[in-house]
């Protein structure tokens, strides 16, 4: 059969990537085909997650962010310095983590979604004008981010003024110093240009760009069984895929932006240097709780229990 | 599936449907013959939502409140006045006029619709009064405003540099030459255009006049002033910038000026809806057309059929062209940009063009497509805001369509073209 | 063209439906005028905000959003009711008068059918997205709200394309719409 497969990036990108891996590894191993739509084919996030729960689509990569509108405990993700800041922690945590694996599965199955995979796709950095070490630093400085109430709460706590723009005037507001900042992972930065119209990349460790694969519910519960093992395993190799391709792809981002500007300020705050931007944290996880009441404060919970087991190690 | 779409929306264009009929009817179509039934034609609704989504669109409102406000009261008339005091004793010197107009206004304001309705609605009388031909003015004003696709900021330069991992600011610089070629062209057609037809021209003002007409378009001149400045001066966004427009023209005609009363400012924003809406409606009903093409996976097909991997960086080129050409006749061109250049990539890569000139190349096609029939949101623009039959809005365009094919033509030969100004800079 | 002056919201209707429909014409036309105005008001307010206050306003992106769509969708009754709606008509102005009212009957009854298919498809598709309680981020309000206009809009265009069938069969003339005639020479703003 031919399944379609829409994602929320282009297609050289980190969720282009798995998506191609998985198709590689189905179309491999049985007769089945799958079509790949890459970001703006078929819609934005929100439609295409229509489309997923409808059965016009049999597969979506939606970051649980984005889907904030539709499952508001999803915005747990936006909770800053709640996933671990090293590559192995944070690969202990997606493989183990009972939030991920069994809170959220159940949560998407209450929309019609088979949830199939979570993984990281990057560290998310912040790009701004002038050096910043401190929330201080922040003072005055407007970051755009998207409309959502954590992250404005989370770059409120953090010193800066949150400042919502349409993603298409993002570059230009940049250039025209309508805004000063802004946050995306690092691979993003590198493709989406951002490098050319801000002078320095901060690595502040707060988060790390998460998305998650799903199948529309119905489709997949009608498969037989060898078909529903073959996507799993598909997804597993695809997961494996990622975590190597992660591995050395920052490092990669960094480099390309080096060479196209090699006056490209690159600061990592040190352990100290965060905690100022890690006590913000409680803000927005009272913001959070506000939002999605018992549910939302049992899920963070279990995301902090995760996230002691996947450090402790 | 594609012929029977495509000949459905000919046959019921031609028969005088209302345009929105032809492109849903399409889409009913493709839905039906990819689902076999009507049960997922509900997102042909989702896909309406989806076109006239982008925070971008407001602009267009905005630029047509702010254009008819001061066209009914002084600003426009001024500022043309004092334009005429200049360029007036030369021949061709106001359809250069226009055509500059509406370059520079595209290229700040960054909304092509916006511009045929800003520069066109104040500038079409004036140059019917001198003497040009309806079909000549709206021809030029359509097509003139499509170069702002190549001027940045260009909203189609930054997704195509996003989707083919590009240098945003090398496709802007690269942007500029071809764009003021194809200036300079329409400037020299308008002379000879001029020229043969014996539009009349004025007699030279002396000094003394036009020192008189600067100082009475003094306050108009604000609107250029607010654009520019707000803009690169970091105050607002080029779609905020249309809003400030509105406040500046209420502030001069109401306030200022006193050229209208009060009511009339309700009066104009509800034939500004009423325009806004015949045109949006085509946007909505073009994105679930486009929705299902791009879900039917039709443009691979038919590029998979075309053989593409043994073509010279030439040939490819070529390919490309026509490609976005056909594809921005019939759909928005952003969605073209966002299906087509994933499906080319691999080829471009192989042939080893340079995808700043790859990009520049795609823009002007999308500049081209957009002022060519069938479908271009220009056109619609044009037509609702001038009240004029399709046929004679489009009568004007071939000499254009020539040109803008020419500068394509010259671009592919001759790369320099757009890359000689990104080499100086970087 | 003293028809349209004199019947702006005269309405081809009988009786208490012709009510309806005139006071859903203003409605429309209210709609279309503050929808435009609170548009530039929302917009300017956002940039003040940001650049005196340092303050960006997280919901204007939103309430544009919901203008768009209640403009588009108001418009496009509106326009039908004024025969403003985009078309081709080289073919169809060169046919006689004759010819050109059955076509125009032709063309007025399937439009309003398609109006009314797409009446019920939005109809489906607002109670999909209402089941799925989607809010808006900023606003916090049900996505769904945003596209009440859709559904009235499209059934109000679907109404009038239908009378302007109607007009047509009616009369001996050649109607764009139930108040306006045929020929580009003949229309004005249809202001009140
Ligand atoms: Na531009
Ligand atoms: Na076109």
């Amino acid at each position: 059969a031919t399944w379609r497969y829409a994602f929320e990036e282009a297609i050289t990108d980190v969720q282009g990537v798995y998506a191609s891996k998985f198709k590689e590894h189905i179309e491999a191993n049985s007769d089945h085909n799958i079509q790949l739509f890459p970001y703006g084919t078929l819609g934005e996030s929100a439609d295409t997650m229509e489309q997923a729960q409808a059965g016009l689509l049999q597969f979506v990569d939606q970051s649980p962010g984005f889907t904030g509108s539709l499952i508001p405990e999803a915005q747990v993700f936006f909770i800053p310095y709640l996933l671990p800041e090293t590559q192995e922690a944070l690969d202990s945590f997606f493989r183990n983590s009972k939030a991920i694996n069994e809170d959220f599965k159940s949560i998407y199955a209450q929309h019609g979604l088979e949830l199939l995979k979570m993984f990281p796709e990057g560290e998310v950095v912040i790009t701004t004008q002038k050096a910043f070490e401190a929330p201080a630093g922040l003072d005055g400085v407007k970051v755009r981010v998207m409309t959502n109430p954590l992250l404005v709460e989370s770059y409120k706590a953090f010193g800066a003024t949150p400042t919502p723009l349409p993603w298409g005037e993002v570059y230009g507001g940049l250039q025209t110093n309508i805004i000063q900042g802004q946050e995306n992972p690092l691979f993003w930065v590198e493709s989406a240009k951002m490098y050319e119209v801000t002078d320095v990349i901060t690595f502040t460790g707060h988060n790390n760009f998460t998305t998650a694969v799903m199948a529309n519910k119905r489709f997949f519960d009608g498969l037989p069984a060898e078909d529903q093992a073959l996507i799993q395993e598909a997804m597993d190799v695809a997961f494996d895929h990622i975590m190597e391709y992660q591995r050395g792809l920052s490092e990669r981002s960094l480099e390309k932006i080096l060479e196209q500007k090699p006056g490209m300020q690159i600061v990592r705050l040190t352990e100290e240097q965060r905690a100022p931007f890690r006590a913000a944290a409680a803000d927005v996880e009272a913001k959070y709780i506000e939002m999605t009441g018992d549910s939302g404060k049992a899920l963070l919970q279990q995301f902090k229990q995760d996230l002691e087991a996947a450090t402790a190690e | 599936m594609t012929t029977i779409m495509v000949s459905a929306m000919i046959v019921l264009l031609l028969l005088g449907f209302p345009m929105m009929i032809p492109l849903i009817a399409a889409a009913f179509i493709g839905f039906y013959s990819m689902f076999g039934g009507i049960e997922q034609m509900d997102f042909m609704i989702q896909q309406f939502m989806a076109g006239i989504r982008p925070a971008s669109l407001i602009a267009v409102p905005m630029f047509i409140l702010a254009a008819d406000i001061m066209t009914r009261g002084h600003s426009a008339d001024r500022l043309i006045d004092m334009v005429m005091k200049f360029i007036g004793h030369v021949r061709g010197g106001l359809a250069i006029s226009t055509a500059t107009a509406c370059t520079l206004f595209g290229a700040v304001s960054g909304s092509t619709q916006a511009t045929v309705v800003a520069v066109g609605s104040p500038l079409r009388p004036k140059m019917l009064k001198a003497g040009y031909k309806d079909s000549f003015v709206l021809a030029l004003i359509i097509n003139a405003s499509d170069i702002a696709f190549l001027i940045p900021p260009s909203i189609g330069m930054i997704i195509y540099g996003v989707v083919s991992n590009t240098s945003i600011s090398e496709l802007f610089i690269a942007g500029i030459g071809p764009g003021l070629l194809i200036l300079a062209m329409f400037a020299a057609y308008s002379a000879i255009y001029a020229t043969i037809h014996k539009v009349p021209t004025e007699e030279k003002a002396s000094w003394p006049e036009r020192w008189q007409a600067v100082r009475r378009a003094i306050w108009p001149l604000g609107f250029p002033v607010i654009i520019v400045g707000g803009i690169y001066g970091g105050v607002f966004s080029p779609t905020e910038a249309a809003a400030v427009c509105v406040l500046y023209a209420v502030i001069l005609e109401f306030v200022v000026f006193r050229s209208l009363k009060p009511i009339e400012l309700y009066r104009i924003a509800k034939s500004t809806g009423l325009i806004t809406a015949v045109v949006f409606i085509l946007v909505a009903a073009g994105a679930a057309f486009s929705w299902i093409i791009s879900f039917a996976q039709i443009p691979q097909a038919i590029l998979a059929s075309i053989g593409l991997a043994d073509a010279s960086p030439t040939g490819v080129l070529i390919a490309i062209s026509i490609a976005f050409f056909i594809g921005c006749m019939f759909v928005d061109p952003i969605v073209v940009i966002l299906v087509l250049v994933p499906i080319f990539a691999p080829v471009v890569a192989s042939a080893g063009l340079d995808p700043v000139l790859v990009g520049v190349l795609i823009t002007l096609q999308v500049a081209i497509g957009s002022a060519t029939p069938p479908f271009g949101c220009d056109i619609f623009t044009a037509i609702a805001i001038f009240r004029r039959p399709y046929l004679e809005v489009i009568k004007g365009t071939p000499p254009f369509v020539l040109m803008l094919v020419t500068v394509a033509a010259l671009l592919i030969a001759f790369p320099p073209i757009a890359l000689f100004l990104r080499d100086l800079a970087f | 063209m003293s028809e349209l002056r004199s019947s702006r919201h005269a309405s081809a209707l009988p009786g208490p439906l012709g009510l309806i429909d005139s006071w859903l014409g203003r409605a429309e036309a209210l709609m279309l005028g503050a929808g435009v105005l609170l548009m530039a008001l929302n917009t300017v307010a956002n940039v003040i905000g940001r650049f005196l206050f340092q303050n960006s306003l997280f919901f204007t992106e939103e309430v544009n959003r919901i203008l768009i769509v209640m403009i588009t969708f108001a418009g496009i009754g509106y326009a039908a009711r004024h025969g403003r709606h985009i078309r081709m008509s080289a073919l169809f102005d060169a046919l006689p008068v004759g010819g050109r009212r059955w076509l125009m009957i032709f063309i007025a009854l399937v439009t309003s059918l398609v109006m009314f298919a797409l009446t019920w498809l939005s109809i489906r598709y607002i109670g999909s997205v209402a089941d799925s309680g989607r809010i808006l981020p900023a606003l916090q309000l049900p996505v769904w709200w945003i596209f009440l206009w859709v559904p009235l809009g499209l059934a109000v265009t679907g109404i009038q394309y239908l009378l302007t069938a109607v007009k047509n069969l009616m009369s001996d003339d050649v109607y764009l719409s139930t108040q306006v005639r045929d020929g580009y020479d003949d229309v004005k703003e249809p202001h009140e």
